[in-house]
């Protein structure tokens, strides 16, 4: 017989590892467009939610195959973005203040999306189940994990890995930096800022749909997933630096494994309680964050 | 030598690499002129920016007229009676130029505002007379100049750092600046940082020069800008 | 001439308090009307409080609602728990949530921009868990129900009765005492020097303004009005919940001032009586209140920054301009003597 301690240990384990994945990874998404933009996103978390919302109803709705249903929203998410940085985002590109506007032009989209959410998506279900791609546990050496978990899991850290390579060796990827690390210089050096702003928005959106539609293959969700996720990606870009996707992987990976850990012995709120002070002590002492450049 | 107004020794200060400041002493009587000249980004405007308290030092001491400064909040430097304009002119530029001195005669603990006596000569002499219901940022750039200066002298400084005064202008516009910048010179003890040789050559009493964060030079203008490590190192390139 | 202004605001209050009265008692006999006409004149009190701070200042504090919580959840406390007055509980507990609304802002306020609207909302989340997680003080998610509205007892008139349109004329003076208060700070020094901190706040501490010290003191007049309006929210409505005062309320008020015209004394007015009506008359739509309110915020930023009453103002200002401009002639005189 297994040690019942250990295997809450060891499940502890695989949660924050799956967790911390799709944390960083989202909080990719959100710290790539702040750090190239200065668009901070008070409504990632809405769009992590909305994704696997729309792809629930693909798939128990209409009766999609669920791979089908995921495909179908990451590859409709990219006009979704589009139009809102036609529409929106680009009208601020020259304000100086623009993070502010920018703020609160999200958060209006935040009301937005979740007014939307209250009267459909609530209105038709309390929890939501994208059915699993795959059935049974894997065991990777001691660690016992959902098969579907662990393919969120090798997604995750897939996309991870991709959009480090990708910025650090694709033409786009080290243009975007140049942009990141100082706007006028890139411009000088005969950077299209615009449409590296518009990729940057593009792709940042793309990475927290799929953040969203991960989480949502490796577990149940409802609605209050947008605020706590949204407060969660929030906390790991400040306190890893705002721009830095390195930061975001370490922090957005331990903050993974401090929410398995806090939901085993205390309410998940606690966890986004502990993410707030982070996220207020970083910007009290330092506003640039651990892994600032 | 008068009594001594500013006196910074040994002041450091990096941006990240780059040594903006290297060890430079510098020392201003009561009532002289002080030029400092220099390459762009020698540190001449960062020097402005240490002493008015914009930017922290790393090592060395500020003083002004006999107390320390260094570290103390841009609002006490003021208030200490230093005052400094900017290099990119820097007004209120939303408000009305009669806001912006009402704002600064307030400041200054002058109840009056613009109607205050010495508000209304600064008014005068420097024409914003028929300005007063402009909004500051539609006026040309030698009146937002003249704005500056009344803003900065209504809160009757006994130093005014003047960060390229004639940057921008014209050559009348020069000229007449040149004038205002006389007469102040009889009243004021000012520091002025130029690019344009013929302001320094006429106004300043000393000049100090700065070469990559390092003071190279300091003496009467008519040596300096004859010394031959000076003309190599700055107005060679100039070709002033 | 400082007499003749003096004498011409005087006017302004009274005719100001006038129309309030009439509002009041022209509603009365329709307890629906007369309960819209007190909640616009409670946010009117909310947004003279956000347009000290957002609009003058140019601080954008998404903490405000949470500051009204503390307000109202403190004097529902002493006023039902400890059983004090109510007209001794409201003072009490609003300088208290200022004090804590300061305290807590602090370090905040001497960040600037984004990092200051950031840690404001980071605050009232805070605020908000604290309000649905320590129930002795709260009651919870679930509220407090059934609050009583106070009596009042004035000398020559007795017992006022406080369940009619009595309570609406109070709230009505009280919104206007907010807007009053404002006005006297905007004329005032302190209004020069903020508003110079919101023009540019470098320059400002440049020409010897103290500008952390006016933040904290805005703050802080902004937080008492914010913090008496919930606990007179709490007796109005009877009900209370951390719902009550969570982020969106904060947007809500930010978007009152920001559609009627920020930095203008009557613009978050016509904000509040357009955008607190609205809800309320949809009726059966009340649910897409939130879609409504989040459009306008885009709409307002994107389309109209100076709010409506700000954009009469400018269209006004341009015509009045072009009536007079002068050029300065060009020669030079004597320097002020010293
Ligand atoms: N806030 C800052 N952060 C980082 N680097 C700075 C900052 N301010 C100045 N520098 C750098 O310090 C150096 C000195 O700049 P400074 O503006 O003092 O030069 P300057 O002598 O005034 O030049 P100019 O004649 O062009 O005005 C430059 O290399 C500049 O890039
Ligand atoms: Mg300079």
């Amino acid at each position: 017989m297994v040690d019942p301690n250990l295997l809450i240990g060891l499940s502890m384990l695989t949660t924050g590892l799956v967790l911390g994945a799709i944390f960083a990874l989202t909080a990719a998404g959100v710290t790539i467009v702040y750090g190239c933009i200065w668009l901070p996103n008070a409504a990632s978390g809405q769009f992590f939610l909305l994704a696997p919302l729309v792809a629930w109803s693909l798939s128990t709705a209409m009766g999609w195959s669920p791979i089908l249903a995921v495909a179908a929203v990451l590859i409709a998410g990219l006009p979704f973005a589009y139009l809102l940085e036609r529409l929106l985002i680009r009208r601020f590109y020259d304000v100086p203040d623009r993070n502010i506007a920018y703020f609160v032009v999200t958060l209006g989209i935040t009301q937005i999306l979740s007014g939307v959410f209250s009267i459909t998506w609530g209105q038709w279900s309390d929890q939501y189940n994208i059915p699993p791609l795959a059935e049974g546990v894997v065991f990777i050496g001691p660690f016992p994990l959902p098969a579907n978990r662990l393919i969120a899991l090798v997604g995750a850290l897939a996309l991870l890995g991709a959009l480090f390579v990708g910025l650090r060796y694709h033409r786009f990827g080290r243009a975007l930096r140049a942009v990141f690390q100082n706007r006028e210089a890139a411009a000088l050096r005969g950077v299209d800022v615009q449409r590296i702003y518009l990729g940057a928005f593009l792709l940042g959106t793309s990475v927290i749909f799929a953040g969203g539609l991960l989480y949502a293959m490796a577990y149940s969700f409802d609605l209050s997933v947008a605020w706590s996720m949204g407060i969660t990606a929030f906390a790991i870009m400040i306190v890893g630096g705002p721009g830095s996707v390195l930061g975001a992987l370490v922090v957005g990976m331990l903050f993974g494994f401090v929410q398995a850990a806090v939901s085993v012995f205390a309410s998940p709120t606690a966890a986004t309680l502990s993410y707030l002070l982070a996220m207020l002590v970083i910007l009290l002492l330092r506003p640039s964050g651990l892994f600032a450049r | 030598m008068n009594e001594i107004l500013l006196d910074a020794r040994q002041v450091e200060k990096q941006f990240g690499g780059i040594r903006a400041l290297a060890s430079v002493d510098v020392q201003q009587a009561v009532g002289e002129t002080l030029g400092m000249i220099g390459p762009n980004g020698s540190g001449k405007t960062t020097f402005v920016n240490v002493v008015s308290g914009h930017l922290s030092i790393d090592a060395g001491s500020i003083s002004f007229a006999g107390a320390p400064i260094s570290g103390r909040r841009p609002h006490a430097i003021t208030r200490a009676g230093l005052t400094r304009t900017y290099q990119a002119v820097r007004v209120f530029s939303k408000l009305t130029v009669a806001d912006n001195l009402r704002t600064t005669a307030l400041a200054a603990g002058r109840e009056e505002g613009v109607k205050d006596s010495h508000v209304r000569e600064l008014i005068h002499w420097l024409e914003l007379d028929r300005r007063l219901d402009a909004i500051a940022g539609m006026l040309t750039l030698f009146e937002q100049r003249r704005l500056e200066l009344a803003m900065r002298l209504a809160l009757r400084p006994k130093l005014v750092m003047l960060d390229e005064p004639v940057g921008g202008l014209s050559a009348v516009e020069i000229t007449h600046m040149m004038k205002l910048l006389g007469e102040l010179k009889t009243r004021y003890s000012l520091f002025v940082i130029e690019h344009t040789m013929r302001v320094i050559r006429e106004l300043a009493d000393r000049v100090v020069v700065l070469v990559s964060g390092q003071k190279i030079a300091d003496g009467r203008p008519e040596e300096i800008l004859r010394d031959e490590r000076v003309v190599r190192n700055y107005l060679g390139s100039q070709g002033a | 001439m400082n007499r003749m202004r003096a004498s011409k605001d005087m006017w302004l209050w009274i005719s100001g308090a006038a129309l309030v009265i009439g509002l009041a008692l022209a509603t009365a006999g329709n307890r629906f009307a007369a309960f819209i006409i007190g909640i616009v004149f409670l946010n009117v009190l909310w947004t003279a409080g956000m347009n000290l701070l957002y609009g003058y200042t140019g601080l954008v504090s998404m903490m405000t609602a949470g500051v009204a919580g503390i307000g109202a959840y403190g004097t529902v406390k002493l006023f039902l728990d400890y059983g004090w007055s109510f007209w001794f509980a409201v003072p009490v507990s609003a300088v208290g949530a200022a004090a804590v609304g300061v305290i807590l802002g602090l370090p905040a306020l001497r960040l600037r921009g984004f990092y200051f609207v950031l840690s404001s909302l980071v605050i009232q989340v805070a605020l908000t868990l604290v309000f649905i997680y320590f129930p002795q003080f709260t009651n919870g998610d679930t509220g407090i129900t059934q609050i009583p509205r106070p009596g009042l007892w004035l000398p020559g008139f007795g017992a006022v009765d406080l369940t009619g349109p009595g309570f609406e004329i109070i709230l009505g003076l009280l919104a206007l005492a907010g807007v009053a208060v404002v006005y006297m700070i905007i004329r005032s020094r302190m209004g020069a020097f903020i508003i110079a901190i919101r023009e540019d706040d470098l320059l400002a501490e440049e020409l010897g303004i103290d500008v952390t010290r006016y933040k904290v003191m805005v703050f802080f007049i902004s937080s008492l009005l914010m913090a008496v309006g919930g606990a007179f929210y709490a007796v109005y409505t009877g009900f209370i919940s951390p719902r009550s005062f969570d982020v969106l309320m904060s947007m809500n008020i930010w978007l009152m001032v920001a559609f009627g015209g920020r930095g203008t004394i009557a613009g978050p007015i016509i904000g509040s009586a357009i955008l607190v009506p609205i809800p309320f008359l949809l009726q059966e739509l009340y649910q897409i209140k939130d879609i409504f309110y989040g459009s306008l915020i885009i709409l307002v930023t994107v389309a109209m920054p100076a709010g409506v009453y700000g954009t009469i103002l400018k269209w006004w200002r341009v015509r009045r301009q072009k009536q007079n401009t002068a050029v300065a002639p060009v020669a030079i005189k004597r320097m002020p003597a010293e």
